[in-house]
Parts: structure tokens; sequence; C-alpha cells
């Protein structure tokens, strides 16, 4: 094995050889373990799966309405694309002096790709969007700018590209005295070839992904070759644009190119709902998330994808470190609870249940496992808690519902009502934006002033108002009456409906409805309106305040670079468990070779000398090499601590003296520390912070100061 | 010669071409027209298609010609191909898997290089003639008298082979242009080869003298009553009439008259290219005439078909459209729409001649214009992009040298303004760099001065976090991310940054140069209430 595992390096037929990784050489210190997530003694058998499971039916309920929301904001405006296409040559514009050439461009800033491929659908299927007459069918093809780096071959890739879309058989010919097949003229004759067997006329579609990367100067020598043919050839040029400014045609273009087309642009909508009072997820994220959600939409990428990407995350962190989160849909069987090897997990979901048999002082001892009849009493507790939950979020939904409605009724009659729309500017965003705040306050369980001017506005409104309200509330709950059983709430407004119709215009007869349905209004948000934290098992189903760590999606490169080299061994600190305090500073010799030599690097002044520098470095590694010997002596008195490693300790056991150094050993040991040396350096290196300097021998430049550094 | 009406102003230019083809064409003919390229080279074709027909009484010579786009061609084989399937009249078929023409079945190529192109031109002289029943001009005519050849009369065939934008030709096929010149030696026929540009012959003629020089013609832009009359001819030849009233109906043709000389009053002094004014006029007229059609179906008169609209109506319709015709103009010359669309954006109200005299037509955008205008789309931005614009913006309008003085925190503020400029008396003055245009800057740079704005004008609206005690650690954390970064590439491609290092570099930071104007970048201020005019060393 050993001539395996050590390559023959004095071999001169070979010119690169692989040192496999060798754990097992590594000292002691360094090779140290991550420390287990905090959950893992208290998960299940195969709980990863599991949760896994639960993950993708929650994620895929979740995506399945994100995409519904977004599809249904781009429908109205993919319909209108798909029909100016298919329409682009019917009813010229009489009297003007040459045919133009259509173009669309579409310019799709926040949906992005989506948008599109909605409209390919459309686009190639025979639906009819326009009367029969009008209707046209369409060939697509699809390029890129990789398709166009000169005229030629970007011809040949549309000419390739129709041909091969289509099934129409070229009679024999040789390649040589026939039309080249980057011709136009070849692309004509198929044309006719294709409406003399079909019969009918079809538009040929040309999408151009990414419009701004191509270059300008191939382009408009196609838009040329395609208008002076645009009589035999009815071609649609599709142009997808990512640049928000609709001028980019008119500012890159020449006007003789402009002026041989005709372009008609298309936006889709952006901006997007994310709170829907129909829809309930598996698994409510948390307003941390959503504030984080709409501070990364408005600041960094205004793409539905990206909305989707976070949410996505999200529900991946929580289901893969949340061990009750195999939960979310239902119970696992009786078999898994009683497993031996879960009754960690069932001791953990007694305790939060606070069922009397919960083991809650279990430390140090194995968990015996439950009897079915404990496990029979979880489930059914189980039970009831989802169904708690369900309700409760159901309530609360309804009671934001009621609350939007009633809110949109007041800022129509002028009123500013409860005031959410505080911060917009008149008449710039439509009315359903600004409900983003009120609804992190819902989350967050900051309702109260809400409820209160909710039920003075109430008690003030006069008859009309209040007739119109009840007439809301009336048929907010025909509309919600299989969510909640509602029917004595119905029975009240139905009451004090008829009620009003009978008492007089004053104002002492109108608040003996008023007062009243105040009350009751206050009652009903009230009971509704509480966080769903106070559910028992609140967590399984709602991310609540967990936070959302925007190093994961959005990481800042400098300050993740430098407290992966100064702070390397965070890295493998659990967060999950809340810390006491601060993890104690390591010393020098404890860290990576790379981040003793950057710590050093720190220390200079803007030239290093690499001497110097390397004989820094040799002092902590002597040091290092010392304190692991002495580690290595204490080691066998506590054997608790280092179980899993005792394996790997026994070959440095063997080295009892550590004192004494013989000459061969201490030449062996500069040539380690030497070789480490160079790697450390090497990897500073490529990660950019030496720069080399020819000016002044064995010295290097350092490329990076700290705040601390500046004077 | 019915189409050659439709190119009033080009008479003398046509008599002289047609008299020079039709008796002894020069070998090589050079042809300018620097204002309307389109209607000369329309001109041309409608001439050479008269000539083409022509009797043999008039001309001895029975001419085939080939009108060649230089930039259609941009491949030697396509040049070849297509002026040989040209002057046969070949159309190749997908049947036969498109084969070009050749004169006999066997594997002939024409389109390898310049010497089969010639060895094509002439057996494709060689078949003309046969279809003629001429006894061909070279000396292979063993084919001759045969019986079911028609004998036009002609004693000739001449080729003419017409090359349109030969100054893409200069770029794309330079080897092409000396043997062009000297096609007719070379070939040994009765060739005629035109060059038609824009470009005068100096800026294209082969070095060394290696060309013969042209024989040159000169087109005259075409003078505003040319223009008038080309209008009315071109309305004349697509007035159909119909019993309904549309907007080209005979029967308005005084009114038409009319209103192309209106137009022609209002736009000659800005365009003369006959086929823009002909653009407008398109986009305009169904409005200008829809009032006279709206009247008359109120009154429910068949339009009759000579049309004389009382000098009163004419004089209100002046008043009404004038302005909207040069604002057509604006809009519809840089084409910042198309005429389709404007026309049925502004599109005058039913009846309007039965409103008040005071009435006045605004001039609508077409609805995605303002819906959608420019600046919307850069205020869709996400936040951090704006503020990256803005950076870059003062990172290409300022000087490096001021970013210190005009960025640094600290206790005196008066001296971040720059003092006034004294204007010195000796010397050029200097220009402000806002009209020099962006300098690059380096990627650090636009990032440190993002990090000035983001600590002065956003700290308050982010996410608060109690991970930063230090001031300024949150701003430096911020514009280290990898979405900022990201953002610039993206912005780079939405071509609103423009990168000026090649992007395989790796040494070194990246250069880039804004490409906002000042406009956008004092809107994208006012936006994330930067103070703009404060941060610019040269403030307006």
């Amino acid at each position: 094995m050993p001539d395996v595992l050590i390559p023959n390096l004095d071999d001169v037929n070979k010119t690169a050889f692989c040192i496999p990784f060798n754990p097992d050489g590594m000292s002691l210190v360094l090779a140290e373990r991550l420390p287990p997530s905090s959950f893992t003694d208290r998960d299940l058998e195969n709980g990863c799966e599991l949760r896994f499971q639960a993950y993708k039916v929650a994620w895929k309920k979740c995506l399945d309405r994100v995409q519904e929301i977004i599809h249904e904001l781009q429908s109205a405006s993919a319909h209108s694309v798909v029909k100016e296409v298919k329409t682009s040559y019917n009813n010229p514009l009489p009297g003007l002096p040459y045919a133009e050439l259509p173009v669309i461009s579409l310019i799709n800033p926040s949906l992005g790709i989506s948008f599109l491929t909605s409209i390919m659908p459309l686009l190639e299927s025979q639906e009819s969007v326009a009367s029969p007459v009008d209707q046209v069918h369409c060939l697509v093809i699809h390029l890129y700018p990789a398709d166009f780096p000169n005229i030629m071959v970007g011809m040949k890739s549309i000419i390739a590209g129709f041909m091969d879309n289509t099934d129409l058989e070229r009679g024999n010919h040789k390649p040589a005295t026939s039309l080249a097949n980057y011709d136009v003229k070849l692309l004509a004759a198929w044309h006719k070839a294709l409406v003399k067997t079909s019969g009918t006329p079809s538009n040929l579609v040309i999408v151009l992904h990414d419009f701004e990367q191509f270059d300008p100067a191939v382009m408009q020598d196609v838009f040329h070759i395609f208008s002076a043919h645009v009589k035999e050839l009815p071609v649609v040029f599709l142009l997808s644009m990512s640049s928000p400014s609709t001028n980019y045609l008119n500012d890159t273009y020449s006007r003789a190119t402009m002026a041989l087309l005709r372009v008609r642009k298309f936006a889709p909508p952006s901006g997007s709902t994310f709170f829907c009072p129909t829809f309930e997820p598996d698994i409510m994220v948390g307003p941390i998330v959503l504030e984080y959600i709409q501070d990364h939409f408005t600041r960094y990428n205004s793409f539905a994808d990206a909305i989707l990407t976070i949410l996505q995350v999200s529900l991946t962190s929580y289901t893969e470190v949340y061990p009750l989160a195999v939960l979310v849909h239902d119970t696992p069987s009786l078999d898994i609870l009683s497993d031996p090897g879960s009754s960690e997990f069932v001791n953990s979901l007694a305790i939060r249940l606070k069922l009397p048999f919960a083991n809650a002082n279990h430390e140090n001892t194995r968990q015996k496992p439950f009897t079915p009849a404990e496990i029979r009493t979880i489930t059914k507790k189980l039970h009831n808690a989802r169904k708690n939950y369900h309700s409760r979020y159901n309530g609360i939904r309804m009671a934001f519902t009621l609350m939007v409605h009633i809110q949109t009724y007041l800022e129509d009659q002028g009123y500013k009502g409860l005031d959410w729309s505080g911060d917009r500017k008149p008449g710039s965003e439509p009315k359903w934006t600004n409900l983003f705040k009120p609804m992190l306050n819902v989350m967050h369980g900051d309702v109260q002033p809400y409820i209160k001017s909710l039920s003075l506005i109430v008690r003030k409104s006069k008859r009309k108002e209040l007739q119109d309200l009840l007439q809301i509330l009336h048929s907010f709950f025909e509309a919600n009456s299989e969510v909640e059983d509602i029917s004595k709430d119905r029975t009240k407004v139905v009451s004090w409906k008829t009620g009003l119709r009978s008492v007089g215009n004053d104002t002492g007869s109108l608040s003996e409805i008023a007062v009243p349905f105040s009350e009751w209004l206050t009652e009903y948000l009230s009971s509704r309106l509480r966080p769903l934290e106070d559910c028992e098992l609140w967590d399984v189903w709602y991310t609540g305040h967990t936070p959302f760590s925007s190093e994961l999606l959005n990481p800042s490169i400098r300050a993740s670079m430098m407290s992966g080299l100064l702070r390397p061994h965070d890295f493998a600190v659990d967060f999950s468990i809340p810390l006491k305090e601060p993890p104690p500073e390591k010393a020098i010799w404890e860290l990576p070779d790379t981040s003793i030599l950057f710590k050093r690097y720190l220390d200079s002044g803007r030239m290093i000398n690499v001497y110097d520098w390397f004989e820094s470095f040799k002092t902590v590694l002597d040091t290092q090499r010392e304190k692991i010997q002495d580690l290595q002596v204490q080691e066998p008195a506590t054997p608790k601590k280092r179980r899993g490693q005792k394996s790997k300790m026994q070959p440095v056991e063997k080295q009892e003296t550590p004192k004494a150094m013989t000459a061969e050993e201490e030449e062996k040991w500069n040539l380690e520390v030497q070789a480490r040396f160079v790697r450390a350096l090497h990897e500073l290196d490529y990660l950019g912070f030496i720069k080399h300097t020819g000016r002044k021998a064995d010295h290097v430049l350092r490329t990076y100061f700290d705040v601390g550094d500046a004077e | 010669m019915g189409d050659r009406r439709l190119y009033p102003g080009y008479e003398s230019f046509q008599y002289e071409i047609s008299t020079l083809l039709s008796t002894y064409p020069p070998p090589f003919i050079y042809v300018q027209d620097t204002e309307a390229l389109g209607t000369s080279l329309g001109a041309v074709d409608a001439l050479l298609r008269d000539l083409r027909n022509q009797p043999a009484s008039e001309c001895p010579s029975k001419i085939y010609y080939a009108r060649v786009d230089s930039i259609a061609c941009f491949t030697a084989r396509l040049f070849y191909e297509s002026v040989i399937n040209s002057l046969v009249e070949w159309e190749p078929d997908w049947e036969d898997g498109c084969e070009n023409w050749s004169a006999t079945d066997g594997d002939v190529r024409w389109n390898e290089n310049l010497d089969s192109f010639l060895h094509g031109l002439r057996s494709a002289h060689q078949h003309l003639c046969k279809k003629n029943g001429i006894s061909g001009g070279t000396s292979s005519g063993k084919n001759k008298g045969k019986g079911k050849q028609i004998n036009s009369g002609h004693d000739n065939v001449r080729l003419v082979i017409v090359v349109e934008r030969v100054e893409r030709l200069k770029e794309t096929l330079p080897e092409l242009l000396v043997p062009l010149t000297r096609l007719a030696e070379l070939v040994r026929l009765d060739v005629c080869v035109m060059f038609i540009s824009q470009v005068g012959w100096l800026d294209i003629r082969p070095p060394l003298g290696a060309s013969p020089d042209p024989y040159f013609v000169d087109v005259q832009s075409p003078s505003k009553e040319n223009v008038v009359q080309s209008l009315i001819s071109n309305f004349a030849t697509i007035s159909t009439s119909s019993s309904q009233p549309t907007p080209y109906h005979p029967g308005l043709t005084s009114l038409y008259d009319h209103f192309a000389s209106v137009l022609c009053d209002i736009c000659f002094s800005f365009i003369h290219d006959p086929q823009e004014l002909h653009y407008i006029a398109a986009a305009r007229w169904p409005g200008f005439c829809k009032p006279i059609l709206d009247q008359l179906e109120d009154i429910e008169v068949d339009l009759p078909n000579n049309y004389n609209p009382s000098e009163i109506t004419r004089m209100r319709l002046n008043k009404l459209f004038n302005p909207t015709i040069s604002a057509a103009l604006e809009v519809l010359l840089p084409r910042l729409t198309n005429a389709t669309d404007w026309a049925l954006a502004n599109e005058p109200p039913p009846n309007l001649l039965n409103m008040p005299g005071s009435t006045i037509l605004q001039v609508k955008l077409p609805s995605i214009q303002t819906e959608y205008h420019d600046q919307m789309g850069i205020m869709g931005l996400p936040r951090m992009s704006k503020f990256i614009l803005l950076a870059s913006f003062l990172a290409s309008t300022n000087p490096p040298k001021s970013d210190i003085r005009m960025f640094w925190r600290g206790l005196d503020e008066k001296k971040r303004k720059r003092k006034a400029v004294k204007p010195s008396g000796k010397g050029p003055s200097k220009v402000s760099q806002r009209l020099l245009g962006p300098t690059p800057f380096a990627l650090d740079r636009m990032i440190a001065i993002l990090g000035a704005l983001l600590e002065e004008n956003d700290a308050d609206s982010r996410i608060s976090s109690d991970l930063f005690n230090i001031a300024g650690e949150h701003t430096d954390m911020e514009i280290g991310r990898v979405g900022v970064f990201s953002s610039v590439i993206e912005l780079t491609s939405m071509r609103l940054l423009h990168r000026t290092t090649p992007a395989d570099r790796l040494d070194g930071p990246p250069n880039f140069k804004c490409s906002i104007s000042y406009e956008t970048a004092v809107l994208l201020a006012k936006e994330v209430d930067v103070p703009l005019n404060d941060l610019l060393w040269d403030p307006v």
C-alpha cells in the first residue's frame, strides 16, 4: 500500500503527481471535528429524509402559489405581446414609402426570463388570440449572442434554425453549386415552398435573447438584409432586453437602421403581492424573512426569481436543521415513534407538549423507549396542536383580510383610515403595495393600535358609511362561509343591518347600532389577531423570528474572507446554541497555517520581507509543535474528550520523548515548515493579498490594509 | 415608362443615365447621392426596368441588369451568385435544392473565385444572346440560328451591374473593388458597372491608381416642388376608389395636394429625403383628412370624385394640424416611435370641424411611451443599482484628485465646496468635464464613492442590525457584498455602465465609464435623495 499512497517522485516519465490528502498526517489540533448540531441527538433515525419529504411538499405548494401570482401578473401583457407578434403583418399603414420590418422589444426588468417563457407556449400554440382572419401561424426560433459572432454565422444560424424546425424536404442539391447556406434567398425559397405545402402563411419569429449583448455592427446588417426581403419573408424580431432604458435601440443603432424597423415596445408589469388571504402555506415564513425579502427586492435584485430563491433557501435551512419539521404534514407512524432510536425525539416532543411522562432531565442517561400508550397520547396532542395552529392561522388571515376590506373602503371614501399609506407618494403606486408594513405588524402581534382606531372610526361613522361597512362585512362572511364557522357573527351583522333601517338619523340613535358594532369588531379582531407564537408547537409551521442570514445569499466578500482568515474556528461553531459568552480567542498557534501567516502579515508594514515572514512563521510553528507534544503527554488523562480520535493518536503516542530532536528530525522538521510556509504563502497569493514587486529582492507588497492601519 | 414619373426631380439624371446605357455606355459609372440614397436607388431601378423592356427600335442593345446590395452580399460567393442569378433572371427553387443558374447541366461553379465568375458572366451573356436570337458577341456561336429562338431585332446584349452602397464593399470585400471597376476589360463583353453610394469616389478609390477613373454622375437633391410632386404622384398610385370613404380616396386628391405642400413647407427645411417626408405624410394624412370624412358622413353625402373643400375649411385644418406636423417630425424622424402607432395615437377626435375655433390638438405619444417612458425604466432599478449609477456618474465626472475634498467627513464642512473658479484672462478656458464626456474610473474608486454615498444617504433605510458598532462598519460591509458587484456587472450588461478594460484581464481593478446622462443622474439623485450638485466638482 505505501507505494500507492506515496508516489515515486523521482519518476522522470511523469509530469504531474497526485499526492492524496492524508488526514492522519495532520496535527491533532488542526484536525478538530466539526461540532455536531445540537439537535442531532434528538432526531429521528431517518429524520433527514423525512424532513426532506416534508420540505418538498411544502416548497411545492409555496412555489406553485408564487408562480401562480407571477403568472397572473404577466398573463395580460403576455397575451398582448403574442397578439402583436401574430398580427404583425396585418393592416400596415397605407402610404408608407417602403415596408417596415416589425420589431418587438420586450423590456423585462423585474420578471426576467420567466416572462419570455410564459410567452413561448402561447406563441407556438395554434390558439386563437385575434379573429381567425388575422390569425397566422408562428414559427419561432431562439438565438443567443453567441450565435452572432459575425454576419455570416448569424445568418447561417437564423436560416438553419428555421429549416431544422420544419421537415420540409429539400430537393437534391450539391452544396457547391447551390445557394450558400447563409444566403437569405435560400430562406426565401424555403418559405415559398413552405407556404405552398402548408397552404397558410406563417410569421417567422426570431427571438433574440439578451439583445444588449449582440454586436450592433452585425445586427444592423441583419436588419438591413431582412428588411430588403420583407415582402417575401414575414419575419418578426422579438428582442428580449434587460436594459430598463426603453431607448436602447435608438441609442445604439443608427438612424438609417432604425428607419427600416417598426419598433413596438412592451414592458411587463413589475411588483408582487406576497400575501394573499386565500392562501394557506404549510410553513409560514416569519416576518424577519419577509422583511429581508422586501429589502433585498428593492435594494439589489428586482427579479421575481430572487424572491423564489430566498423563500426556498429559508424553507430549506429551516427544515434541514430543525427535527420537529417532520411533523409539518402528518405524524410519523407508531412504528417509527416506538423505535428505540427515536425515543430521544419523542422525549423532546413530550417536553414541548408538557406531558407528565417526559423526561426533562435526561443528561447523560439514555432515554428508555416510550410505551405505545404514551406515544398515542403524544400523537393525539400533536393532532390537536396542528388543528389549533391552523384555526389560529385562518383567524389571522380572516381578520387581516377584513381589516384590508374596511381600510380600502375608507380610503375610497377619502379618509385616511388606518393611515397605511403613510410613506406612499400620492398616486404613484397601486393600492396594495403598501400592505406590507401592516402585515408585518400583524405578524409581530403589534395590532392594538389598528383595532383601537378601527373601533373609533366605526363609532364615529355616519349612517351611510355604517350601512356600507355592514354590507362589506356581510358579503365578506358570505364569501368565506366555508373557511370558518361564522354563522353567529353573520346573524349579528344581519340584525344590525336590519336595525339600521329603522333607527333615526341623529347621533344618539345611530350609536345604538354603532357602539355594539364597534365593540363586536374589536372583540372579533383582537380574538383573532394574536401572534402565532402563542400556539402550542407553533414552531413546526411557522418560522417565527428566526433570523435570515443575508450571508447565505449575499455575503460581503471582504468581510467573510477576513473572518475566515482571522477566526477560522468560528465557522465550526453552532450558532443554534445560544452563546452565553463569546468564545475565547484562540492563541495564534492553534490556527491553520494560512491564518498564522495572515496574522503576521497584518503586523507588517507596507512591504514584507519574505525571509522575516518565514522566520516569524517558523517561531509560531515551533510553539505549535511543543504545545501539541505537551497535549499528547496529558492526553491519556482525559480520554473522554477525544473519544473518536483514539485511533489517530496512536502513531504519535509512540514518540514519547518530545524534547530532544535528532539532527535528522530537525532537518525534516525544517523542511516541513518550509513546505507549509510556501503552501500558505501561495494560498494568500491566490486570494490576492500579495502583490509581487520587481523592485526589491525578497520583498512582497501588501494589498490589504485594515481600518486601523490607515495611519 | 410608368414608374419613372414617381421620381420627380430625377428627370435629368434619368435622362443622362438612360442615354448612356442605351447608346455607348462607359464601362464604369459612379453615382453619388448624399441626401436621398433610397430614392435614387428606386429611380435607378425604375429606369433599368424601363430600359430592359425597350424595343429594339429605341435601343439597339438588349439590356439585362443586376442590382446587388453590398450589405447583403457579405461574401464574394454571395456577390457572384446574386449577380449571375439576377442577370439571367433565375429564381432558385426549393424543390430543385436551390441550385444556382448554370448554362449546361454540368457541375460548373461560377461562385468559386473571380476567374470562375468571369467565366460565368460570359456564359450568361451567351445564354442571353441565344435567348434573344443574337449571334453572341463572343467567339463561340455554334448554336446560332435555331428556329425556336425569337429574333427580337436587337443586335447585342448589354449587361449592367449596379452595386449599391459600395462603401460597404470596401470594408467587406476590398479585393473585389479593382476587378469590378475593370470588369469590361477582364470579361471582354459589353458590360457596364455602376456604383451607387453616399460616399464620394475619392474615399473609396483603391490605392496606387489601380482602378480607372469612373464616369461621375452626381444626383441633385430634389427641390421642395419635386418632393411635393412625388408625394402627390404617390397618392395617385395608392388611391383606390371605393364606396367607403377611405383616406386614400381619389376624391381627396386636391386636399392631398394642399396637405403635401403644407407638409413640405413645414418639414423641408429640416429634411430633404423624400422617403422620410413620405413617412411623415403617411402618419399624418389619415388624421388630417378625418374631419372632412366625418363631416361628409354626418351629412350623408358620398365623397365626390373631385371634392374641393372650401377655403375656410382648409384654413381651419391648417390651423389645427400645422403644429402636429412639426411634432410628428420631431418624433418620427429619429424613430422614437413608428408611424403606425403615431397615427393611431394622434387620430383627431370625431367631428373636429364642429368644435369651437379655439380647439387645439394635443400631440400624444403612443401609449407605451406615456406609461412606460424612459425614465420610469431607470426608476424601476433596485435601490443599490441607483446608488451605483450615481457613484459611477460622480467618478466619471469628478477628477480623481477631488475625491478626498468632496467626500471626506470632518468638522469643517465648508471646505467641501470648491471655490469658485476665477475666469483667467489668458489661455483657452477650461471645458467642463460634463461636456467632454465621461472619464474611465477604477472599480475601487467607484466603490469608495459608493460607500460615502451610502453612509450619508442610505444608512437609515437599512434593516437595523446590532452587529455593527463602529461608525461606518455597516456601510463597509454593504459595499463589499456580492450583490454590489453583481449589480455592477448587470448594469454593464444593460449598457448603463461601460467597461473599458477587457473582461479577461485579471490584473488590477477593472475600469468603467458611466454612460448615463446628467439629466438621468439628477433624476436618480432626486429619487434617492442625494444632493448631487453639492458633490459635483463642476456644478452647473
